[in-house]
């Protein structure tokens, strides 16, 4: 019997479902069907997964997702990603611009949900990720971001006991007399634009899609 | 008493609830992560002795005149006594940093009765600072506990985006942990209230920054209702409070029957006012970062002036309190601020001219 196989368009746009929908269960079996089917992995994850996390960003951004959606969201983006990832082509096109980012909870803190939104949607956005993870030394934000050459640092906070730790990781730069070559965006549920003018930081956004506008406009990503 | 009163907080609070005259309005700062400042003590020692703990709570009343003082068995209880692993910070509030329920298969191997205040010394350590407040100030100032709604407590046994997934992925198992989690509380809750304390249900998780209304109703209200009914019939009083931005869950928050209802500085207390104030008292809502910790002298009083002009005719009345608990690296100073204003501007009767006067440096 032969078996129909699907367009490009029509896997496509079950990609994106899968990711918009929820579907974190079958979005593998759909990205293999892609695969086999002879498709470019790299339309797979930025015209399938990557435009179905940003339909969820935008849900979000109007209100109609919540944190919740936005996490499963993302676990179907990132099962679909476990699948395409070792197809994607190794050499990037010459020219392109890596923006490359590192993020964290700075020490003393160990909410991170707040943060890891905030990785996804920017790893969504094409930014390269380091993910220090929570309860991060303040010294490690710069050291990460020196080794990896990093244009840009992103600092999370849900306690006001940790907040001193942001500007620490400023002073540090400033120090070190890199401030002029990584931007420092911050956020968290205690933070304002107010502190964040008071510490010389370069951007608070008030959530994860916020942060994404952000962080483009900080780096000068088109 | 505090030299520029003329009630104690218990005669201001019985007139208050019986709509009789008072000298002035209701004031209750959450002084509870601060306390250890105003005694000159280090979060760790407060933390470990039942003494110091009602000791930082007293030198706030004494220096303040605050109209409660708060013991905080906290956001963690549960999880710490079922077995969730905290940090230790010398200065500062503890964290979770590794949950006891991996797995939510596993919740049968949970053991409720850890929780108990014969097995879990934190429990048993706040219910003595209770009765040491009750003891040495009960006459004058009345004593609440900060403490976990539902949903709070399951997130000290389960990490919050496990939680927050399987209420989609396994709804069962989280209404099987919220059934469990609430059993718990009732036995909690019971030993505070006998000891004449008010209960402030905290649960910051069960927030709208967080959940959606949907997630709210399904999730939080049932349980937080049995809880409220339960802490009625005890003959216990619940002060009900949600961090972050409670707007689309303010009637849902009220529907579950609380005594009074204390909102976050993200919500207007004017529509929380139309909305609810019909229904019971209100509590809020002076920013605890942008104007207590950063803020100065005169963005203190502002604020608290523009809280009273928004409460102060709220049908079943207003308490003025921070919107939500006031952290360490606020400067002292500014709770006193925070205090003679409203001496200023809610002494009884209201002087409304003053209350519309405009901004000036104070």
């Amino acid at each position: 019997m032969k078996v129909m196989v699907k367009s490009k368009e029509e896997l496509l746009q079950q990609l994106s479902d899968s990711v918009f929908e929820m579907d974190d269960e079958n979005v593998a079996d759909v990205a293999k069907e892609y695969i086999a089917a002879g498709y470019e992995a790299l339309d797979g994850v930025l015209k399938g997964l990557v435009d179905g996390m940003n339909r969820a960003g935008q849900m979000y951004e109007e209100e109609e997702y919540f944190v919740t959606d936005l996490l499963v969201c993302s676990d179907a983006m990132y099962n679909g990603l476990d699948v395409l990832r070792e197809h994607l082509p190794q050499e990037k096109a010459a020219g392109a611009v890596n923006y490359k980012c590192v993020i964290g909870v700075v020490e003393g803190d160990t909410h991170d949900i707040g943060k890891n939104l905030v990785r996804i949607m920017l790893e969504t956005a094409g930014f390269e990720m380091y993910d220090l993870g929570r309860d991060v030394p303040l010294q490690s934000f710069v050291q990460k971001a020196k080794d990896v050459d990093a244009q840009l640092i992103c600092l999370s906070t849900l306690m006001t006991t940790t907040m001193p730790g942001m500007k620490e990781v400023v002073d540090i730069l400033v120090k070190e007399g890199i401030r002029d070559k990584v931007k420092v965006m911050i956020g968290g549920g205690p933070l304002s634009q107010a502190y964040c003018n008071q510490i010389n930081a370069d951007g608070y956004a008030v959530n994860a899609t916020g942060a994404v506008t952000l962080a483009k406009q900080l780096v000068g990503m088109a | 008493m505090h030299a520029q009163d003329q009630m104690t907080p218990n005669e201001r609070l019985q007139a208050f609830m019986k709509g009789e005259k008072m000298d002035r309005i209701l004031a209750m700062p959450i002084l509870v992560s601060i306390s250890h400042r105003v005694s000159g003590m280090t979060h760790r020692e407060k933390r470990a002795s039942a003494l110091k703990q009602a000791q930082s709570q007293i030198d706030c009343y004494q220096r303040y005149g605050n109209d409660m003082m708060i013991i905080e068995y906290g956001l963690h209880g549960i999880g710490t006594a079922l077995g969730s692993e905290m940090n230790d910070p010398e200065d500062s509030l503890p964290a979770i940093v590794n949950h006891v329920l991996k797995n939510l298969q596993d919740i049968d191997q949970l053991d409720f009765n850890k929780t108990k205040k014969e097995n879990d010394p934190w429990f048993a350590r706040t219910l003595e600072a209770c009765e040491i407040c009750q003891e040495k100030m009960g006459q004058e100032v009345p004593t609440g506990v900060l403490i976990t709604g539902p949903f709070t407590a399951v997130s000290s046994i389960l990490p919050t985006e496990n939680l927050l997934r399987a209420t989609r992925k396994d709804p069962a198992s989280i209404h099987r942990l919220l059934r469990l989690c609430t059993d718990a509380l009732k036995d909690i809750y019971k030993e505070y209230i006998e000891r004449g304390i008010i209960i402030l249900m905290c649960d910051p998780i069960a927030s709208g920054t967080l959940l959606k209304k949907s997630q709210y109703v399904e999730f939080v209200k049932p349980y937080a209702t049995e809880l409220m009914s339960y802490i009625h019939e005890l003959g216990g009083m619940c002060c009900y409070h949600i961090c972050g931005n409670t707007t689309s869950i303010v009637m849902e928050m009220v529907d579950t029957g609380p005594d009074m209802l204390s909102i976050d500085n993200l919500v207007d207390l004017e529509y929380v006012k139309e909305q609810v104030g019909k229904r019971l008292p209100i509590l809020g809502n002076v920013p605890p970062v942008d104007v207590l910790m950063l803020g100065s002298r005169s963005d203190v009083f502002e604020s608290v002036k523009t809280c009273i002009l928004k409460g102060k005719d709220s049908p079943m009345g207003y308490i003025i309190a921070s919107g939500c608990d006031i952290t360490q690296n606020v400067p002292v100073e500014n709770i006193d601020y925070m205090m003679e204003a409203v001496r200023k501007y809610g002494r009884y009767p209201i002087d409304e001219a003053l209350l519309n006067e405009p901004a000036t440096d104070h």
